[in-house]
Formats: C-alpha cells, sequence, structure tokens
C-alpha cells in the first residue's frame, strides 16, 4: 500500500521540527474520500486557516467575506476530488495548493468581470491535475516537500521574496517588477536562480 | 518530442497561476505533449504546496465547518466516486480535432465549422474565442510549402505547434513546439514541403510586415482578442 511505504521511508527532516507530517495529512485525506467528516474536520482546522491566509495575502486584497467563500469553495472542491487524491504523486498540501490556485484563478477572472460564460475553456481544462495526466516519477514527493520548505527559507531572502509573491500573491514577473521598482530581468532571475537552487539540492531527485 | 519549450520563468508562472489565461492554453497544451516541462510544473507545484504550509494562518469563522457541512450535503451534485464524474462531452468531441492536446479541442466550437479566412492562397486563419480579453488567439494554417511574408511583431506572440512543422533561420518547429516572439524579432516562416501546418497562435499585437508591402498593408493591421 503506498501509504505505508511512505510512511516507512519517511525521516524526521531537521530543518523543519513542530511539522506534522504529511503522510498523515495523506491518510486523511484516503478517510475523507470514504466521507469521513471526522477526518474532514482535522483536515479543515489545518488547512482552512492556511487557506484564508494565503487568500488575503492575494495581489486583489480579498476581504474578510470574499477570503471565506474562497476557503468554503476550495475546502468543497477538496471533499468532492479527495477520491482522486494520490499521495504517491503529490503530498497533500502540494495537492491542496492546485486546488486553491484554481479557485483563485476562477475567482479573479469572475471579479474582473471577464466574460466567463462565454468561454469554451475552464479553468480546470488548462491547470488540469487529474492524475491519468501525470508522470509516474513522483514517487518521494511527501519527504520532499518538507525539504522544499526547509530550503526556501535558507534562499537569499531576495531569491525567497520573489518565489512567495509569485506562489502565495499569485503574481505574475511583471507585477512584482513594478512593485518592487525592479528591472523586470532581474526579477526573473531571482525567481529562476532560486528555483534552480531548490531543484539542485536534489530534493526534486525522482527523476 | 518537443524540442522548444517555455521558459522556466514561465513555467513557474504558469504553476503559480499568476500566467495571463490566453497564454496559459498554449503552455497547459505544450504540457500534454511534453513530460519534461510536465515533470517541472510538478515539481514547482511543490513549492506552491511548500508556501502554502507557510502562510500565515488566519482563523476562519467559528460556523466555518458546520456551514461547509450545510452545503455539502444540502448539495446533491456532488460527485463521489471518480467514474461518476466523467466530463459528459468526452463523446461527443469532434473527429476533426481528436488528436490534438485536450485544451485545443475545447477551443474548438462543437458542431459548428471553424471560420477561415484566407490571408493569402497558402494562408489561412481562424479566430477562436479563449474568454479574456487581452490577446488574440487564433489558429494558423500554412500550406504544404507556404510562406509567411517577413515580420516583426508589436507585442508578445506565442506560437504552439500542432501540427505539420514550419521552419524560419532559426530553426525547424515541429509538434509541440512552443516558440515565444517579442517586438524586435523578426521572422519568415516556411512550412514542411510534405504537410500543411497547423500552429495555434496567442498574440498581444498584430503582425508588423518589413518592406514595401508593410508601408501598404501595416496601417489595416490589428487584433481581436475575444
Amino acid at each position: 500500500m503506498a501509504n505505508s511505504v511512505a510512511h516507512d521511508e519517511y525521516q524526521t527532516p531537521k530543518l523543519v521540527p513542530n511539522h506534522v507530517r504529511d503522510d498523515n495529512w495523506s491518510v486523511l485525506l484516503k478517510r475523507v474520500s470514504q466521507q469521513d467528516e471526522q477526518a474532514f474536520a482535522e483536515v479543515f482546522a489545518h488547512f482552512a486557516p492556511l487557506l484564508k491566509g494565503f487568500c488575503q495575502s492575494s495581489k486583489t486584497f480579498l476581504a474578510e467575506e470574499a477570503a471565506e467563500e474562497l476557503v468554503q469553495e476550495v475546502m468543497i472542491k477538496v471533499w468532492q476530488k479527495a477520491p482522486y487524491f494520490d499521495p504517491t504523486r503529490a503530498s497533500a498540501s502540494t495537492w491542496i495548493f492546485t486546488i486553491a490556485r484554481n479557485a483563485r484563478i476562477d475567482y479573479l477572472r469572475k471579479y474582473a468581470k471577464h466574460n466567463i460564460n462565454s468561454s469554451p475553456v475552464e479553468t480546470e481544462d488548462i491547470w488540469d491535475e487529474s492524475t491519468d495526466n501525470q508522470p509516474f516519477v513522483f514517487m518521494k514527493q511527501n519527504r520532499e516537500e518538507k525539504e522544499v520548505a526547509a530550503l526556501l527559507s535558507s534562499l537569499p531572502s531576495e531569491q525567497s521574496r520573489c518565489i512567495k509573491k509569485v506562489y502565495m500573491e499569485g503574481k505574475s514577473h511583471t507585477e512584482i517588477a513594478n512593485e518592487l521598482q525592479l528591472p523586470l530581468g532581474t526579477v526573473k532571475s531571482r525567481v529562476r536562480l532560486g528555483l534552480l537552487k531548490l531543484q539542485t539540492h536534489s530534493i526534486f531527485s525522482a527523476r | 518530442m518537443a524540442n522548444y519549450h517555455p521558459t522556466d520563468n514561465t513555467l513557474a508562472e504558469f504553476s503559480a497561476g499568476s500566467l495571463a489565461w490566453a497564454l496559459s492554453i498554449p503552455v497547459s497544451a505544450h504540457l500534454e505533449l511534453c513530460p519534461e516541462c510536465k515533470q517541472k510544473v510538478a515539481e514547482y507545484n511543490t513549492v506552491g504546496g511548500s508556501v502554502l504550509q507557510q502562510a500565515n494562518p488566519i482563523s476562519v469563522k467559528e460556523n466555518s465547518f458546520e456551514q461547509l457541512m450545510t452545503r455539502i450535503k444540502t448539495n446533491k451534485q456532488i460527485p463521489t466516486n471518480p467514474n461518476d464524474d466523467k466530463k459528459p462531452d468526452e463523446q461527443a468531441l469532434d473527429e476533426r480535432t481528436r488528436h490534438l492536446p485536450r485544451v485545443i479541442q475545447k477551443l474548438v466550437p462543437k458542431n459548428k465549422p471553424l471560420k477561415w479566412s484566407s490571408l493569402t492562397p497558402k494562408l489561412k486563419s481562424a479566430l477562436l474565442t479563449s474568454g479574456q480579453n487581452k490577446y488574440e488567439v487564433r489558429f494558423l494554417k500554412i500550406k504544404s510549402g507556404g510562406k509567411v511574408a517577413e515580420h516583426d511583431h508589436t507585442g508578445l506572440e506565442v506560437t504552439l505547434v500542432l501540427e505539420g512543422s514550419f521552419s524560419d533561420a532559426n530553426g525547424i518547429y515541429a509538434p509541440g513546439d512552443y516558440i515565444e516572439q517579442k517586438p524586435g524579432e523578426i521572422h519568415k516562416p516556411i512550412a514542411a514541403q510534405n504537410q500543411d501546418c497547423l500552429c495555434l497562435l496567442i498574440s498581444e499585437g498584430p503582425v508588423k510586415l518589413t518592406g514595401l508591402i508593410g508601408k501598404i498593408v501595416n496601417p489595416f493591421l490589428s487584433i481581436t482578442p475575444q
């Protein structure tokens, strides 16, 4: 069973203490897929406040009501899509991140009054995370993500700052360049160098 | 296998969801055809997961979970089994586009012919609706051996090759190849002799023909984002 293998192989990361292990979340999500409300309540208690913090740091600052609504949208999707969650391919928080990212895209498009009803393409057609579409090389994800988190905080601050703006605030490189009053090329190289360091630290060695 | 790829920066913007809607379409189609870039985006998603874990938690309202469960229980359409969720239009997909990446199939209007307009005898294009208002999205078809007049770009232009191949002074491009062109990058594409070439073209501004013909035609060129 994939879960138990991930569990056996798991080693406590040195740099991130006090972190709930991701494989616990994987087990909980598996229970959520069987409509276990108690498990869902635990997932909610941990991720809902993180998601709200994540939503409220978005580039279009979301009022409290909107952030609450977005959290609900994301958690409904977590409940609905739990049967698709595959812990051998992505950790729980990466999987929930992709759901939150798609919900944020939907929300911002609605907010910007794009004519989304006439669009033949939906967010999930473009950002398709369905498992039949994933490569089969991501066996060590659970452990690696801890290392990514640790390495992210060990990056030079200008690099981690740009990467966090990209992911947390959902800003394009151009928007970050304008905000920090930096040339676009500088922002691009900071993001690229930061991501490259995350990769060369052998965390993505599952290739 | 594709030889021309989006940059790491573009893949990161895609993974974070900050890449413009229209530009995300050819990236998504490229990912369906390029396992390496698909893998890279999966890695970048992990960065997103770590950032989410490190977000500053903000307490949700006290009754938030109860509200959520009420919504879930009153919504009968929620699927509980992955097999219940098969997309209904999967079978209705057009024979014409079955071989194309799924996201491209979505762009083609169902049961309706594409409105092709000829630019030259060897070159035609069909405007596509994608639900945004910044970039023009269209199919471009160059007949085998057809040449496109030498042109510059007035805004960002992304080309994704879908069928056949074309070449310019910088290389030969085959299905899955993703080519980004910025203003000042002048090229003169030619389709291969053996097959028509179909591309998806995303343009921020109209092309600018170089040379004398450009002086006459350029004032009439524009884009239609939709």
